[in-house]
């Protein structure tokens, strides 16, 4: 992704940092989303990840919604959503020893998501230095131009390798 | 202070029932208690709780500090979060509290904590701002 298509956004912004020159093997990053105890017990489905990016799906679940009656999915499971998809922009761009550590996370919650309403979630890592990684991230239920969630974060890299 | 029905909060609630919150009140308020169990686990190698789940579990006792203190059984609706991650939550249960630092009449402004061994070495912060339910839906 190089920034230029119409439609791009700000998680699919071309990326500014200390990149390494070899792209991780996008089957094995896959396997945080598929393997991962506390993602497998919600749900997620991996969608697609490259450098830099990384996008999960979560399909609505009855015994996911906060408020019983609503059938809307609780913030707190797209909390979840949206820290394991930063994560997974920052594996695919690094690899999976990079074992980042999330720093901190503010997410803003737009609107309700709709009643029985699946997520999914993207991430971008706009910016990276050697230790830390930098991300935006985004949530919606049916179109993308019509967000349920924003997201900022920071995460820790442990990078031995570039020592 | 109220008499709410903390525990009938959290069974009214599937993602709640789910996580498995259980709670004690006391006067300085809700203390929330989250189980450890396999399936919060989000880091296999060290092995450590998920941070969606710890941050999940002091939303929802920001949640249960503003029902204690207001008799409120509608839930507040989450504006926004902000979480700071100090240390792993590690393969033991979790315990929170939260402080309302201000409760106006549409928006709660809260801060919580969570740890494991020691309150006094944090493993994760939360602040949030919470949308009182009632009578303040009407101005939107």
């Amino acid at each position: 992704m190089t920034g230029d298509t119409p439609n791009s956004d700000r998680t699919t912004q071309s990326r500014v940092g200390d990149w390494p020159e070899q792209t991780p093997d996008q089957q094995i990053v896959r396997g945080m989303v598929t393997y991962t105890p506390y993602a497998k017990a919600l749900g997620m489905k991996y969608v697609s990840s490259s450098p830099g990016h990384g996008e999960i799906f979560l399909p609505w679940r009855e015994d996911l919604v906060g408020q019983g009656g609503s059938d809307i999915l609780a913030p707190g499971v797209l909390t979840a959503l949206i820290d394991h998809v930063c994560g997974l922009a920052i594996m695919a761009t690094f690899g999976l020893e990079a074992r980042p550590a999330t720093l901190d996370l503010r997410i803003d919650h737009m609107r309700p998501a709709a009643p029985r309403g699946s997520i999914t979630a993207a991430a971008n890592c706009y910016k990276s230095t050697r230790n830390i990684a930098f991300l935006r991230a985004e949530a919606w239920d049916v179109s993308r131009d019509d967000l349920v969630a924003t997201a900022q974060a920071a995460f820790i890299l442990n990078r031995k390798e570039q020592a | 202070m109220s008499d709410v029905d903390l525990a009938a909060i959290i069974a009214s609630s599937p993602f709640g029932r789910f996580l498995g919150i259980e709670t004690q009140v006391d006067e300085r308020g809700v203390l929330a208690i989250l189980p450890i169990r396999d399936e919060l686990i989000g880091n296999v190698m060290l092995p450590a709780m998920h941070g969606g789940c710890v941050a999940a579990f002091l939303e929802i006792t920001c949640q249960l500090q503003v029902a204690h203190e207001t008799g409120a059984i509608a839930p507040a609706r989450t504006i926004d979060i902000s979480v700071e991650y100090l240390r792993p939550a590690r393969r033991e249960n979790l315990f929170a509290r939260a402080r309302i630092r201000r409760l106006g009449r549409r928006v709660a402004t809260i801060h919580a904590e969570a740890w494991q061994q020691d309150e006094d070495k944090p493993v994760c912060l939360l602040q949030s701002h919470l949308r009182l339910p009632g009578s303040v839906a009407i101005s939107d």
